[in-house]
């Protein structure tokens, strides 16, 4: 292009020079002054040349630049592409048994058993055994790291939410959500700066208060939930009581203590009826004794009355009417006779 | 705590699950409770971190018979058996562990005592926060 434009620039030179020559000849010619503006024409066209060569090349450098930056993002595509799947085939998964059985049920069977073991499986709202809800919390990869850590050995993963046990979560579904509780409730609402809300302070207050308060006003202080059956519920189970019988040296098969209780019971009960029963019987034979008794001694007095009536109509002899000590000859009845 | 599951272990020398509570009209009573129900306590009792310390400080898994046991005890994992536990997630997973000659070894260590204890109460306030 350089050299094409170069000749074009020189056949103008020329032509100019001879015109000028022939000028300063005295002689000028016609056929020179054409061949100039014809040079000029050409070197026109030149430089149009130039100019569409100038954008192509313009053109050509910004497509460069696109397949290079294309380039490089395809490689980054690639690039990450082979980091996630060197991360998927390094990523821990669950095995599941692939022969395992599988075993039915239904969402109320499931619902049921979420409500029956729920107040195992859910803490009580605000009890929160010592974690902070507003740090994020470890990835659960990490927590049986701790745990091997802090045991010394190498025991295996002792996640409690871990595996293809079917009740690993029981009571996501069944279970209702959890109200939020003191602190976790500021982070969790947006709040415009420097305003305090009424939960946090009031949890701030409730903090700053000294323990023996702390256990009086604030129900939960120092409550903790224990996801498994504590000592007391141990002690006091059946098998408590089978070891008992056993310390006792009774043979627990067959020997049902609150069986024995009630027959123990049942005895007690029908021996104070017994005894009530006797009590009661004696009461009426001696009651019924007091009465013979008494209509003995009406009866003795009415044949008295009786014979001494008979005697006098017998006999034609009327006792004189006594006028003295009257009443004191019921008692005595030899004198009259 | 004593060594009831010894003798509850022993005097069950069977090998067949129990049979269902709504079965379990003629059932024999041990100290008033059936078989199912002891073996499900006991089975509870598993979930229990200290207890597992404690049955290791007697000596019980060391015993061939209670190992197997344990090994008996697995029909907790299947139906119908299993909704009857009350603690299901430390219950299975204990039990689980539990057939492992080294944690049956392990858990004499209170560190790891300790270390299930924390990490049990954690998991047990965490689990449903994290949906």
């Amino acid at each position: 292009m350089d050299k094409n434009l170069d000749a074009r620039f020189e056949r103008v030179e020329k032509a100019l020079a001879n015109l000028i020559d022939s000028i300063a000849k005295y002689n000028p010619s016609e056929k020179l002054a054409e061949g100039l503006v014809e040079a000029d024409k050409e070197l026109f066209k030149g430089l149009q040349a130039l100019e569409t060569h100038q954008n192509n090349y313009a053109r050509i450098q910004q497509l460069r630049e696109e397949t290079a930056a294309l380039d490089a993002q395809t490689k980054e595509i690639i690039g990450a592409l082979w980091t996630m799947r060197k991360e998927v085939k390094n990523t821990q998964t669950t095995v599941y048994p692939a022969s395992g059985p599988k075993y039915q049920f239904t969402t109320k069977e499931l619902l049921d058993y979420a409500r029956r073991i729920s107040p195992n499986t859910l803490p009580p709202p605000g009890v929160t055994n010592g974690v902070d809800f507003g740090t994020p919390t470890p990835t659960p990869a990490e927590q049986p790291d701790d745990a091997a850590k802090g045991g010394g050995a190498q025991t295996p993963n002792t996640s409690f939410n871990g595996t293809g046990t079917a009740a690993g979560t029981p009571a996501a579904s069944g279970a209702p959500p959890t109200p939020s509780v003191n602190g976790d409730m500021s982070s969790t609402h947006a709040q415009p700066p420097g305003f305090v809300s009424q939960t946090s302070l009031t949890s701030s207050i409730l903090s700053d208060l000294p323990p023996l308060f702390k256990q009086a006003i604030i129900i939960d202080e120092g409550a903790v939930f224990v996801p498994w059956p504590d000592e007391f519920y141990i002690r006091s189970g059946a098998l408590a009581s089978y070891q008992a019988l056993v310390d006792r040296n009774i043979d627990p098969k067959g020997y049902d203590p609150e069986e024995e209780e009630q027959r123990r019971k049942e005895e007690e009960a029908a021996r104070k009826e017994a005894e009530e029963k006797a009590r009661i019987e004696r009461e009426e034979a001696e009651r019924r004794m007091r009465e013979e008794r008494e209509r003995m001694a009406r009866e003795r007095e009415r044949n008295r009355a009786e014979a001494e009536r008979r005697g006098s109509v017998a006999t034609g002899f009327v006792p004189p009417p006594k006028t003295q000590f009257t009443f004191l000859d019921a008692g005595d009845d030899d004198d009259d006779d | 705590m004593s060594s009831e599951q010894a003798s509850a272990g022993s005097s069950t020398n069977v090998k067949v699950p129990p049979p269902e509570p709504n079965a379990l009209a003629n059932e024999p009573k041990y100290a008033g409770s059936t078989r199912f129900e002891l073996e499900l306590e006991f089975v509870s009792m598993l979930a229990n971190p200290k207890y597992l310390n404690h049955l290791a400080s007697r000596k019980f898994f060391e015993k061939p018979e209670f190992i197997a046991y344990l090994k008996y005890l697995q029909y907790w994992t299947r139906p119908p058996y299993l909704k009857y536990l009350q603690w299901p997630g430390p219950t299975l997973k204990h039990l689980e562990l539990l057939q492992q000659e080294k944690f049956r070894q392990d858990i004499i260590s209170p560190d790891l005592v300790q270390a299930l204890i924390a990490e049990g109460m954690k998991t047990g306030v965490e689990w449903h926060r994290k949906a």
